[in-house]
């Protein structure tokens, strides 16, 4: 109920209605998502729990738009995405989504700058722009001076930074988080957190994927699922706030 | 935006060849071997028609020659030989009547004998009874001393013009002007050698001597073979007046009643053309079965290569696509990759051929002296068209495994480990 109250406030940019995933197995079908309604609003700080097999990688799939729902309807921003061919897809994945994913996904033989502007190189944006943006995201996650480096020469939390860069750096609607301090150690995994805590202060709208209720703790509303089903979504009253020794 | 992801592409594929150098050079081999083949081909047809056009001018392209044989062969052999010889009487009769040419001689030729000078002798040759006219032709010009004169023509003299390989085999290079030569128990002077003149396919024209037409007769007897007429137009233009007026002629003398066949013919080097067309035909023939071949062999080496480059790649190709690339992009990125491989096999081919093509072209004709029409440097259109060919079997080996690249699942992708 307090989540209605707050949509009324806020601008809604993802309506997902009654979407299913069904996966053909050979000969078996995998309902990895049953039916799922869910909206989520500009500046939300999202966080989508579950134990493995509970069907959250395929909702983020599905959110991330890398997939498509077999079933339901699925709006961003009022465009109906379930409809949308390979290419558009790409295209709101290029302007409207920022992933950080588990395994950080850098290009290994590329510079961490040359990593955060490749999705500008998609964009379509010239060169010296490219530099320009890619430099400031960079600066914004606290590695202006890291921008030569190859991603191993980087540390674990350094290297998720730089995917954190690399998914602001288009300015999107929303990143999307899936488990993003899942290899990292816990201090680490914290001074990510309260990167995105900043992001999300910011004016930004993040969605977490993860397992782990310390993680989920930052966000402003989690939603746990089970079986393809959501199981519950509610506000977290505790959501924790900036913790100074984390700070970098 | 195009042109930024292409040249990102090409770094891409550069930074891809880099990292696997071995590999690359391996996979782009059988490419080398093709655009070699193509090169090299190439390079020896130009050279021989370089040739050609040389003997050709030496030959005379303005030049006809009334024969009893026919040059290009294309007539029944048989029938040839049953023509009445063309007798010294009939060439010089014509060669007297004709109006339109600018020069007319009769040619007598005996094959088959040996010409000595002191313990010296050489066989292989012929000699050629001709007039004095013959030094204002273009296989008429001396390289050392000179040729007979109208005087020494009409009076019969012993004097004799050697070939270019003839002097080099009696006088190995030893000045020959004065010096005696004998053939058939009689005393020449020589008195002058002609210019080399021959290339690899005509190496006869530096193996013939020149005489006066009756020294000639008076060795080999005045008959019993056919004398053959050279005709010089002056230039191309006359030559179909020419040849209607030496046929009309011809006829007239040899006695041909209206409807019958010509029992002469009327040579030129055109005649020829065609029989080396046939040849280099043949040469292209089998030098394209080659080169396909090998360009077949260059884009399997290529496509598996660009397959193991996708499998490999995978994990990179789902990053690339989280963060927005089409499918288009992908699969440019990969055909990119694929024609810049093979376009540096044949840069590869490019460097080692030129290399080959200068050192055989320097030191080969030292050894064999007929390959000396060979050209040390490459064409630049050979290496312009091999250029767009090797990217062209690039791309067309790039396609599939584009086209998978482009077309996987960008969960499935991000899932690989690698």
């Amino acid at each position: 109920m307090e989540l209605k109250e707050e949509n009324r406030n806020g601008t809604t940019l993802i309506e997902i209605e009654h979407i299913a995933k069904i996966y053909r197995m050979g000969t078996e079908y995998v309902h990895a998502l049953r039916d799922i309604t869910l909206q989520i609003n500009k500046n939300d700080y999202l966080a989508i729990m579950g134990p493995s097999g509970s069907g959250k990688s395929t909702l983020m799939n599905i959110i991330g738009c890398l997939d498509t729902p077999t079933k339901g309807k699925y709006l961003f921003k009022e465009m109906d995405v379930s409809e949308m061919t390979d290419n558009d897809l790409a295209s709101i994945r290029n302007k409207e989504i920022g992933f950080v994913f588990q395994t950080f996904n850098l290009l290994s033989r590329s510079t961490s700058l040359k990593n955060v502007e490749l999705p500008l190189i998609y964009g379509g944006f010239g060169a010296s722009a490219r530099h320009e943006k890619a430099m400031k995201a960079m600066e914004n996650v606290g590695l202006g001076d890291r921008v030569n480096h190859k991603p191993n020469e980087l540390s674990g939390g350094q290297r998720q930074r730089v995917a954190v860069a690399r998914a602001l750096v288009t300015e999107p609607s929303i990143i999307l988080a899936d488990e993003p301090t899942g290899n990292l150690d816990s201090k680490t995994g914290l001074e990510i957190m309260n990167l995105f805590n900043e992001l999300w202060k910011a004016g930004n709208t993040i969605i977490v994927v993860t397992h782990e209720e310390e993680v989920a703790r930052f966000a402003k509303r989690i939603i746990k699922l089970r079986d393809g089903l959501i199981e519950h979504d509610s506000v977290n009253h505790h959501q924790r706030a900036l913790t100074e020794e984390a700070q970098p | 935006m195009k042109i930024n992801e292409i040249t990102e592409n090409i770094k891409i594929a550069f930074e891809a060849m880099r990292v696997n150098k071995l590999r690359s050079l391996l996979a782009s081999l059988g490419v080398v071997i093709g655009i070699s083949f193509v090169i090299l081909m190439g390079w020896v047809l130009s050279g021989l028609d370089q040739a050609l056009e040389d003997t050709f001018n030496i030959i005379g392209t303005d030049m006809l020659y009334i024969d009893k044989w026919e040059w290009a062969g294309g007539r029944n052999w048989k029938k040839m030989r049953q023509r009445k010889n063309i007798t010294y009487d009939q060439a010089t009769e014509f060669c007297e009547k004709i109006k339109s040419a600018e020069l007319a001689i009769p040619n007598a030729r005996e094959f088959g004998y040996k010409i000595k000078y002191k313990n010296e002798e050489y066989q292989g040759m012929s000699f050629i009874g001709t007039k004095w006219e013959h030094s204002m032709t273009p296989a008429g010009a001396t390289l050392i001393g000179r040729h007979f004169t109208q005087f020494e023509d009409d009076i019969g003299s012993n004097v004799i013009v050697l070939g270019y390989k003839v002097h080099q085999a009696l006088l190995n290079d030893g000045d020959p002007v004065g010096q005696y030569v004998k053939i058939e128990g009689r005393k020449f002077l020589v008195i002058g050698v002609i210019k080399k003149q021959g290339t690899m396919l005509f190496d006869f024209v530096d193996n013939q001597c020149f005489m006066p037409i009756k020294a000639f007769q008076s060795v080999f007897g005045r008959s019993g073979r056919s004398v053959s007429i050279a005709i010089k137009a002056g230039s191309i233009e006359y030559l179909d007046e020419i040849r209607a007026e030496s046929e009309g002629l011809m006829r007239q003398i040899r006695n041909i009643k209206p409807g019958e066949e010509n029992d002469f013919s009327i040579n030129e080097t055109k005649a020829f053309e065609s029989t080396i067309e046939v040849l280099r035909l043949s040469v292209w023939g089998v030098g394209i079965g080659m080169t396909v071949l090998s360009f077949m062999v260059g884009m399997i080496g290529i496509m598996n290569i660009m397959f193991v480059s996708v499998t490999e790649r995978t994990k990179e190709i789902g990053i690339r696509k989280a963060v927005g690339a089409k499918k288009r992009t992908i699969w440019i990125q990969f055909i990119v990759e694929s024609a810049i491989l093979s376009f540096f096999g044949a840069i590869i081919a490019f460097v080692g051929c030129s290399a080959l093509v200068y050192l055989t072209a320097t030191f080969l004709p030292k050894i064999v002296p007929a390959t000396a029409f060979l050209s040390p440097v490459l064409p630049y259109e050979l290496l312009l068209i091999a250029s767009f060919v090797s990217i062209f079997v690039g791309m067309l080996a790039g396609v599939i495994p584009a086209v998978r690249a482009a077309n996987l699942d960008p969960v499935e992708a991000l899932r690989r480990e690698n």
